[in-house]
């Protein structure tokens, strides 16, 4: 075996990923948009640790004459073949606005910055400000 | 003689005046703020994601203020930069 394969493969490291979604697609559509990169990570040398669903947000500044984008996040291991990989595909990918990926030495799993109100949540404050 | 009276009236008022102030945030009354408020424990974690936390750093027009204003450490200042910079390109800021 040699030697120089054996160490690429053993090089591991932590990246987090955020895809922005045209604003016109359906929960469907995002779903197969989900599937279809967390499959093109498993196939190179990568995994999925966490998908998070960010929403519908408004973007500050207009990208490509939209005004909102759907964001959608990764938390995944991996190594350079991973990322580029992920990255050749996107390029190309018509139903992307952005994406960003960035090396962290920590996964941050409990915190949600972009968490949204769920119907009892809203209900809760209600009730308390009553 | 009443000139006399008024030049010194002008002088009180001209010790009060905004004259004294470096910037619009800093009071004087309470003096300048030496501590950095992201260093330290019990500090929050900057991060590109924390968006409430980066809107205090920057300007209404997005610009990021200069840590002599915030009085960030410099270590915590280029991690700031970098976050910001990253929500910009995302369009969180």
């Amino acid at each position: 075996m040699n030697l120089y394969e054996h160490t690429i493969i053993a090089k591991q490291s932590l990246y987090e990923h955020t895809i922005v979604a045209k604003q016109s697609h359906s929960a469907s559509q995002l779903d197969s948009l989900k599937t279809k990169y967390s499959k093109i990570i498993e196939e190179n040398e990568g995994e999925v640790v966490k998908i998070d669903d960010w929403g519908l947000l408004n973007l500050s500044h207009k990208i490509n004459k939209s005004k909102k984008g759907n964001y959608i996040h990764f938390k995944l291991k991996g190594n350079g073949l991973t990322i580029s990989e992920l990255e050749k595909t996107e390029k190309i990918d018509n139903n992307l606005l952005r994406f960003l990926t960035i090396k962290v030495k920590k996964f941050d799993l409990d915190k949600n910055y972009f968490k949204q109100e769920s119907s009892s949540d809203k209900e809760d404050w209600k009730k308390k400000k009553e | 003689m009443p000139k006399r009276k008024n030049f010194k009236r002008n002088k009180k008022k001209s010790h009060n005046s905004n004259f004294g102030r470096l910037n619009l945030f800093h009071v004087p009354k309470y003096g300048f703020k030496k501590k950095c408020p992201l260093s330290g424990k019990n500090a929050p974690e900057i991060d590109y994601k924390n968006v409430k936390l980066l809107k205090k750093y920057i300007t209404e027009n997005g610009k990021i203020l200069p840590s002599r204003i915030t009085s960030v450490s410099q270590k915590k200042q280029r991690q700031l930069t970098l976050s910001i910079k990253r929500a910009r390109f995302l369009a969180l800021i």
